[in-house]
């Protein structure tokens, strides 16, 4: 059977880990193609609704990556973000979601290869889960945790 | 300094004492203003009221039964362009915790505002307590029942869900604070002293209230404790969590009697989670079946993610609920977690800011 391929969701901030995405590209750094991943101006306009909306449709795991503290262009954006997440987390814990679904990660622009291990890392975290079986808005219902990975795994990636 | 004095009472008239004492703030002028529910519908029911006409306190009642709305939220209504006006406003604890957050999240302002706490022996749902007075005979109905409520005389009506695992029923800070638990009968006002004296009020010893106020404590808290721990084990996964929401409608009400939902807009009332209706279909079409509506509760979660580090547990949430979700259990439950986890105590003080501005850099 084919290795389960976790989808990550990946909120990036604008000026450090969406140019070190960038820079992991141009630098030929490889990385597992399962993350998608969405360009914000800073983690600190990151309301964690997006975050658990993700979770809660399936997303096997979501990555928040900002400046390193200090770095923020906007000054403390990253700040914020990071205290969301505590909190977000602390939430998740106590409803009974995986907190460790969540990554909040301070990549540079500078540091393409902190982005490729980083998913690396991740990929090999999430694979070690399995898939998230909160699938959909409907299967959450479901009286018995009922909700298959559909149709996963899919037919083996070309590598 | 901080003193106590004794409200003077003449014939047994609680209420008719505490509507001049409250007057008296108005004519010797130490608010202009003065926020405080008075009854309506013939005593039906309450509402808070912006009164400025001393005259018009002959139906206050600052111990009110009820509470229809948040204070907090009025306040911070009426303060949040910063007005200049000396108000006055006649807050519940959980009220007056709701309004220091609102305070610290700059949606209201406490310049020029006197805080008038009262001790609060809970309140009923609106609905409980209208049909109450309408079975009730004779005159001055809001008198018998604070009078029963003080005497713990059983009321055919009980407490509100909230007020039942209430541990916070005296105010944490208020400028003048009118007491009454630790007393059969009677009431004792806590105010600065200057402001005693241009009320021509004397000092007096307090009764030692910390016998009951511990008593009533111990109680509060092991309901809490009960109702917490059966909550936990009752939701021990994210399903059984969901079955606690199972039939919310997405009214947006809870959000709309929180105080401190303070946004004009939230986002759950914008099409921003409503995709083109093709898009249910396809997942209807991938799923099987489709569970409409599809958010309620992403909804909620997202509700505890925005309001549950200062949710003060009035319980405005549950008593909006047309399904009465056991919407104060879920915050105050996931709420205490989370502000002991943060250590913080909401609406405690206004100098301790919220933890989502303060948590120091924390290894991730």
């Amino acid at each position: 059977m084919a290795e389960f391929e976790p989808k990550i969701l990946a909120f990036l901030c604008n000026w450090c880990a969406y140019r070190g995405a960038d820079l992991a590209g141009t630098s030929r750094f490889h990385y597992p193609p399962n993350v998608r991943a969405i360009r914000l101006m800073c983690t600190g306009s990151l309301d964690p609704v997006y975050v658990l909306k993700a979770l809660l449709d399936g997303a096997d795991g979501v990555l928040i990556g900002g400046c390193h503290p200090g770095n923020c262009h906007y000054q403390d954006g990253n700040y914020k973000a990071m205290r969301r997440v505590e909190v977000l987390k602390n939430i998740l814990r106590q409803v009974g979601i995986d907190e460790e679904r969540v990554w909040l990660r301070w990549i540079d622009a500078s540091e393409g290869g902190l982005f490729s291990e980083t998913i690396k890392q991740m990929v090999d975290a999430l694979r070690a889960k399995g898939p998230n079986l909160m699938r959909k808005p409907s299967q959450v219902w479901q009286e018995t945790v009922g909700c298959k990975p559909e149709k996963e795994p899919k037919k083996e990636r070309v590598k | 300094m901080k003193i106590d004095t004794v409200l003077t009472v003449e014939d047994g008239n609680t209420l008719g004492a505490l509507r001049s004492f409250l007057g008296k703030l108005l004519t010797e002028g130490v608010v202009d203003y003065l926020l405080v529910p008075l009854e309506i519908s013939h005593g039906r029911t309450l509402a808070q009221t912006l009164v400025k006409d001393p005259a018009r306190l002959d139906r206050a009642n600052p111990f009110s039964p009820v509470m229809p709305e948040s204070g907090a939220a009025i306040v911070a209504q009426l303060t949040i362009d910063h007005p200049g006006k000396k108000l006055g406003a006649v807050l519940k604890p959980c009220e007056i915790r709701a309004l220091v957050e609102l305070v610290k999240l700059g949606q209201a302002s406490l310049e020029n505002v006197i805080i008038i706490g009262t001790d609060c022996l809970g309140t009923f749902e609106v609905e409980d307590y209208a049909k109450l007075i309408d079975e009730m005979k004779g005159a001055e109905k809001g008198a018998k029942v604070l009078a029963d409520m003080r005497q713990g005389t059983k009321l055919p009506i009980s407490l509100r869900p909230a007020c039942k695992m209430c541990n916070a029923f005296t105010p944490f800070t208020s400028n003048i604070t009118l007491e009454l638990f630790g007393m059969k009968d009677g009431v004792f006002i806590s105010l600065d002293d200057k402001l005693a004296k241009k009320l021509k009020l004397e000092a007096k010893e307090a009764p030692d209230r910390k016998k009951a106020l511990d008593q009533l404590l111990e109680s509060r808290n092991k309901t809490r404790e009960q109702v917490f721990s059966e909550f936990r084990e009752r939701t021990k996964t994210i399903v059984d969590f969901a079955n606690c929401l199972d039939t919310c409608i997405m009214c947006y009400a809870c959000s709309s009697a929180c105080p401190l939902c303070y946004c004009r807009v939230c986002f759950f009332r914008t099409d921003t989670f409503e995709p083109e209706s093709e898009r249910y279909y396809r997942w209807a079409d991938r799923e099987g079946a489709l569970r409409m509506p599809t958010e309620i509760l992403l909804y909620h979660l997202t509700r505890l993610n925005h309001v549950a580090i200062s949710c003060c547990g009035c319980g405005m949430c549950e008593s909006a609920c047309p399904r009465k979700l056991p919407l104060t259990t879920i915050f105050q439950t996931v709420g205490e977690g989370l502000q002991k986890a943060l250590n913080y105590v909401p609406g405690r003080s206004v100098d301790e800011e919220i933890p989502l501005a303060t948590i120091p850099e924390v290894k991730v």
